[in-house]
Order: structure tokens, then sequence, then C-alpha cells
């Protein structure tokens, strides 16, 4: 791997950045494990909850968005503390700030490393929560992609820049969760607002306010933290 | 070692004076002045104390947003000692919020806590300010504490607005006691003792603003001595 050049662009230290993290995570599957282990034993928990009869009552329907996003959110809280975890236990985090490169770019490649777990781990626990509460999904998949993928963008956004706080101040998961979760709570609103109407079969048109807002607000916050980025890592 | 403004120590005592006797003045004007509601009853006397300390919330949120700027901008340590004290107060006048709100809410509605538009978002402001003072207290130096809060701060006010709209599309059903536009049929009094409170809890804020400020200088100049006397 050659190493970027004095400067190197945004795409490109992002695109390294992100190249390097989920090599990383490759080889030590690192935060993933941990991720799908959580996802699965709350999914588990859950079904202890929501027992059969519930789920009749109430309907999969109304039972799955909340569940579905209460084990995408946790279980992606691992992935955003240890981004920035990993970077403090050998002290590699002096090294990525002696780049000479913008912050902003770092947290984009963070970003986009994250985003990339989160992904692997969707494609895991969705199947898998329809399957413990036995709803069928396929009818609904193209809808439901564009919820998942427009909220948990912002999730992301939003999970990098409170993880490096957490990790700043050499804490973990707990302190991830105390910043990010009331800052979510629009999003976390709007995913479970959405993610129902789709699994109710309503059509996009319906529930198009709620998206076009939650892309706002992961525009918006991809902003904010772009730019204070520089604050966040510096010494 | 002079960075103590005189003025604003010696403004301490005149704005507490002040504040002291514009309380004695609104509690009279609310329990001896203004009518009972018909109603509500005496619960409603709570409202007197409910609104004016939700303004002083978004009051403080609002400075929290300018010195969380101006500092990460300017880097002067003046600004942060802003943020401090905004953060305090906002963290104070919001817990104020949401125990008198359950007190009227119970009588009211029916109910202790529901988990309606303005309830919610205060609820999730109070988590988000004790979260801002937490971190600054994990921080390892002053300064690193000091930008991670400004940068909370600046998520914390930006975000406030976006989760009260939120939370509104998704239910609401808080009242609302002054319209705007619409005709007003409250007896003068009431207006007057809301107005006069109003003003009180101006001072209030602006009193405490001004003591955590200090405190927050103080504790500056503690550590700058310390430093120097343990080197």
């Amino acid at each position: 791997m050659k190493a970027p050049a004095n400067g190197a662009g945004f795409v490109t230290t992002a695109r390294l950045v992100a190249a390097k993290d989920l090599r990383l995570e490759w080889r030590t599957l690192d935060s993933l494990a941990g991720m799908l282990l959580f996802a699965l034993i709350v999914l588990v928990v859950y079904s202890f909850a929501f027992d059969g009869a519930m789920n009749r009552e109430l309907g999969a329907r109304f039972l799955i968005p909340g569940i579905l996003w209460t084990v995408v959110t946790f279980s992606g809280l691992i992935s955003f503390s240890r981004a920035f975890q990993n970077e403090t236990a050998d002290d590699t985090l002096t090294a990525l700030r002696l780049a000479p490169v913008d912050r902003g770019a770092i947290y984009t490649g963070k970003l986009l490393a994250v985003l990339v777990k989160l992904a692997a781990l969707e494609t895991v626990t969705v199947p898998l929560t329809a399957l413990f509460f036995s709803f069928d999904l396929a009818p609904h998949a193209g809808p439901l992609v564009l919820v998942l993928v427009l909220h948990t963008v912002g999730l992301a956004v939003l999970g990098t820049l409170t993880g490096a706080i957490a990790a700043r101040v050499g804490r973990g998961e707990a302190l991830t969760a105390i910043l990010l979760l009331p800052a979510a709570a629009p999003l976390l609103i709007s995913a479970v607002e959405t993610t129902g109407a789709v699994l109710g079969g309503e059509p996009l048109a319906s529930i198009r306010a709620w998206l076009l807002g939650s892309l706002g607000f992961a525009m918006l916050f991809f902003c904010v933290a772009v730019l204070t980025f520089d604050y966040v890592l510096e010494e | 070692m002079s960075s103590t403004p005189n003025w604003l120590e010696r403004s301490l005592y005149p704005l507490l004076v002040l504040t002291t006797a514009g309380m004695v003045g609104a509690l009279w004007l609310i329990f001896l002045h203004a009518p009972e509601e018909k109603v509500m009853g005496a619960v409603q006397k709570l409202f007197y104390f409910h609104v004016p300390a939700a303004i002083m919330t978004y009051a403080a949120v609002a400075v929290l947003l300018i010195g969380s700027i101006a500092y990460l901008w300017t880097r002067d340590v003046r600004w942060d000692n802003l943020s401090i004290a905004a953060t305090e107060c906002g963290l104070f006048f919001c817990g104020m919020v949401l125990i008198t709100g359950p007190i009227w809410g119970r009588p009211a509605w029916g109910v202790w806590w529901t988990w309606e538009a303005r309830l919610t978002t205060t609820l999730v402001l109070w988590i988000l300010l004790a979260a801002a003072i937490l971190v600054r207290s994990y921080a390892d130096n002053r300064e690193l504490g000091a930008r991670l809060a400004s940068v909370l701060g600046i998520l914390a006010a930006i975000d406030i607005y976006i989760i009260r709209k939120a939370v509104e599309w998704f239910r609401g059903m808080h009242p609302t006691v002054f319209k705007p536009g619409a005709e007003r049929d409250v007896d003068p009094a009431i207006g007057q003792a809301f107005g006069a409170t109003s003003l009180v809890f101006i001072l209030l804020f602006l009193l405490l603003l001004a003591v955590t400020y200090r405190e927050a200088q103080l504790r500056d100049r503690a550590e700058r001595l310390t430093q120097a006397l343990g080197r």
C-alpha cells in the first residue's frame, strides 16, 4: 500500500482510512463478531419478552419495527465506540492526527467503514428478525431496503461522531449510548414510523416527509461532524 | 492572574437583591392578586413557574450554542466558562420544568407522565445537557473537556429543534396557552402575574448564569494556583 502523498485529497483519505479499518476488521472480526452475537442474543431476549400470543395479538407489523431498530441501534453501538477505541489501544490515533490530511476526511473514512459493518449486520439480522417473528419480508423488500439504508446512514453519522467523543475521554459503549440515543431520537422515531408503514404495505409517497426529513438530518449532521471533527481529534 | 472582571463580582449582590425582591413581588401577584382559575383551580398557579422555566431553558440552550461556537472559534476560555454556566443553568431550569410539569399533569391529564411531544423533548434535552457535563468531567484535561463539550453543545442546540419537530409530528397534546393571534379571554391580573414572573425568571437566569460563570472562573484560577505550587 502506497502511502498518500503530502496532503492527500478528501476522497483518497477517506477511502484509505475506510480500507484500513475494513482490512483490520476482516482479519480480526473485532467488532462484527460482537455485533452479530449481541444482535442474536437481543433477538432471543425479545422472543421471551414478546411471545407468540402477543405477536399474533398485535400483529408482527407493529412489533417488528421496534425490535429491528433497537437491535440495530444497540449492536451498532459496538461498532461506533470500537471505531476509535481501536486507535487508542496502541495510540495509533496520534499517527492519524499527524497525517497532513483533512480531519473531516478521517471522520468520513471511519464512517464508511462503520456503514459497511452495519450493512453486514443488517443483512443477517433483518431476515432473522422476520424469521423469528414469522413475518414475510419478501413483498416489502424494495421499500424496506430504502428505509433501512436511509436511517442507517443517519445513525452512523451521529454514532461515529459520538463514538469518537466517548473514545477521546476513554469510555466505551455506555457513554456512546448516552450521547447518541437522545441525539438520534428524531431518526429513531422516523425509522420506526417508516418501517411500520412499509411493512404494512403503505406506498412510499405516504411517508415521503419522514424520508426526506431523515435524509436532511443525516446530511446536516454529516456537515456538523466534518466541520467539528478537527476539535474532537486535536490533542 | 488578574483575569477577574470586577464588574461581574460587583454586580452579583445588586442582582441578588433585585431577584429576591422580584420573587416576593411575583409571589404576591401570583397568590394574592391573580384570581384562581375557574376550571383548574389552585394547581393552575404552577403555570407561572412552569412556563417561564421552560422559556429560560431554551434561552440557556441559545447561550450554550453561542458559547460553544465562539469557544471553538476563538479558543478564549471565557466563552467556555459561559458554556459551562449555560449548561448548568439549562439543566436547572429544565429540571424545574420536568418537576412542575407532572405535578400539573396529574390533576389535569390524570397521569404523571405521558410521551407527548414537549415532554419527550424536554426529557431528551435534560439528558443531552447532563451528558455534556458528564463528558467534561470524564476528560483528562480542561481543554479537551472544553472542546468536546463545545462540539456536543452545538450538536445538542441544533438537534433540540429537530427533536421537537419530529416528536410533534409523531404526537402532540400539550396545551398551548397563549396562541398567537387568538383572542384572549383571561383576567388581566393573570397576565400581569405571568409577565412579572417571567421578568423575575430572567433576573434569576442572569443571576445563576453570573454565579456559575464566576464559579468556573474561580475553579480555573484554583487549578492554575495548584499547578504553580505543586510543580
